[in-house]
């Protein structure tokens, strides 16, 4: 990953945090969709797992810091987030914005889930369960709208990966 | 699908047990409290900076559902807020009454006046003069020709014609009122005569009566005016002589001709009606008038 691939990463994620914050969760109410999650998806989705996994881990330790429960929750699920957006990276190419909104809302309910087991931190399990499925279709439909723009960002000439160099 | 590589494996492992000690430091002693902090404290400050962007936008989505029954509030705001200030106008017309009413009282008690309360209803030219007003009480109510008309304290006028249930004023204002009057401070009598907003023209009957801007001039003498004495007719502003010795002054009218609204016609009472004590020599019994003595002895029969 280059200096300007990571610093762009940083920025979306912070961007996405604050979206999240000021827009998505008063809007969503008590479902919790999750931007910085569906971000994750798409970023791995379309560079495949190394990334998925610095990216995941990276921005759930940012989350994590920036709200109230223990670091490492949201670091741990949006990791196994990369990592498995990032394995199915090949294999999706146009179903990258459903399969990217179901993995998020994957994530989110197993973090709601292990912040319950926790304490006193998220929402109960039975508030995650129940609104398991309209999260779903909350990251799906927010992830048909940011897909496109996080595939189009990767392909942009400054994002670009370069490609090795091997030794002769 | 494809498998992660051994590196990625390592990594991904590595990284899950860095945040599973992270959440038993966290959860177990707070350890991470410092770095919960900066990172609150830095992304509530972005934020707070960029509400002024996210807030206008996520308020105009949250509005988008209630716009049906925003307008219906708006609507029922702005028939409440109509009300309210009809209320606030009626509250404050009241509040003039009321102290009207009391200023009514208080002259009715202080002269021992009979004062029947009346409303401006009408006001303009009328019955050949220019200054007149209607007011709402008449015969009916007790109200007669050359009663005064006061606001309580001043006067405003008096009456010229009567009907059942209506009274025409002759403000003091009209240039064809003159009233007759006392100063206050010299017990000279004069005539004012009026001059419409300007207030009055003052001719004393001496003409060489000493007359001083500020002087206070009453309605009197008692018994000898058309109207009831002891009224505030206005203040001396200005004092002029002629050439043919003759003194005359401009008075301030106490009272507004062209603010009226709520008025008191005298309809008896006042310093000439009531019976007094008679004076008698220190150290002799008091006395009453013959009568009041004729009143007295009416009233234990």
């Amino acid at each position: 990953m280059t200096v300007r691939r990571a610093v762009a990463a940083l920025a979306a994620v912070v961007s996405a945090m604050i979206v999240q914050a000021g827009l998505v969760v008063p809007l969503a109410g008590h479902i919790p969709v999750s931007l910085p999650a569906i971000l994750v998806a798409a970023v791995a989705l379309a560079t495949g797992p190394s990334t998925g996994i610095a990216l995941g881990f990276t921005a759930g330790l940012l989350a994590d810091l920036a709200s109230q429960h223990p670091a490492g929750v949201l670091a741990l699920c949006w990791l196994g987030l990369g990592v498995g957006a990032g394995l199915l990276a090949e294999h999706t190419t146009k179903r990258r914005a459903i399969i990217a909104g179901a993995l998020a809302a994957l994530s989110t309910f197993a973090a709601g889930l292990l912040l319950a087991a926790l304490g006193p931190y998220g929402t109960p399990a039975m508030d995650c369960i129940r609104y398991a499925g309209p999260a779903a279709i909350g990251d799906v439909a927010v992830a048909l709208a940011l897909t496109p723009i996080v595939q189009a960002m990767l392909r942009s000439p400054a994002l670009r990966a370069r490609p090795a160099v091997r030794r002769a | 699908m494809r498998r992660l590589t051994r590196r990625q494996r390592i990594s991904a492992i590595a990284l899950a047990v860095i945040a599973i000690c992270f959440v038993t430091l966290d959860d177990a002693g707070g350890g991470l409290r410092n770095a919960h902090g900066g990172v609150r404290g830095a992304m509530g400050a972005l934020y707070r900076s960029t509400d002024s962007v996210l807030g206008p936008t996520r308020r105009f989505v949250q509005g988008i559902p209630d716009v049906g029954s925003s307008r219906a509030e708006i609507d029922k705001l702005r028939r409440e807020n109509t009300d309210l200030h009809r209320q606030l106008a009626a509250s404050q017309a009241e509040a003039k009454s009321t102290a009207e009413l009391n200023r009514l009282q208080l002259a009715a008690d202080a002269g021992g006046l009979t004062i029947v309360p009346a409303k401006l209803i009408a006001f303009g030219p009328g019955e050949g003069f220019d200054w007149t007003a209607t007011l709402d009480v008449g015969a009916g109510s007790g109200v007669a020709v050359d009663q005064t008309v006061t606001d309580g304290s001043a006067v405003v006028g008096r009456i010229i014609h009567v009907d059942s249930s209506s009274s025409v004023v002759l403000l003091a204002a009209d240039p064809g009122s003159g009233i007759g009057v006392r100063d206050t401070r010299t017990g000279q009598l004069a005539v004012a005569t009026g001059a419409g907003t300007a207030g009055f023209t003052l001719v004393p009957l001496d003409p060489s009566a000493d007359l001083k801007v500020g002087d206070q001039l009453q309605t009197g003498p008692a018994g000898q005016s058309t109207y009831a004495a002891g009224l505030l007719v206005g203040t001396v502003i200005a004092v002029r002589a002629s050439g043919d010795g003759t003194t005359q002054a401009a008075l301030r009218a106490a009272t507004s001709p062209t603010a009226l609204d709520l008025v008191g016609v005298i309809l008896h009472g006042g310093p000439n009606s009531a019976p007094r004590a008679v004076i008698t020599p220190s150290g002799a019994e008091p006395a009453t008038s013959p009568s009041a003595g004729a009143a007295q002895s009416a009233g234990h029969r």
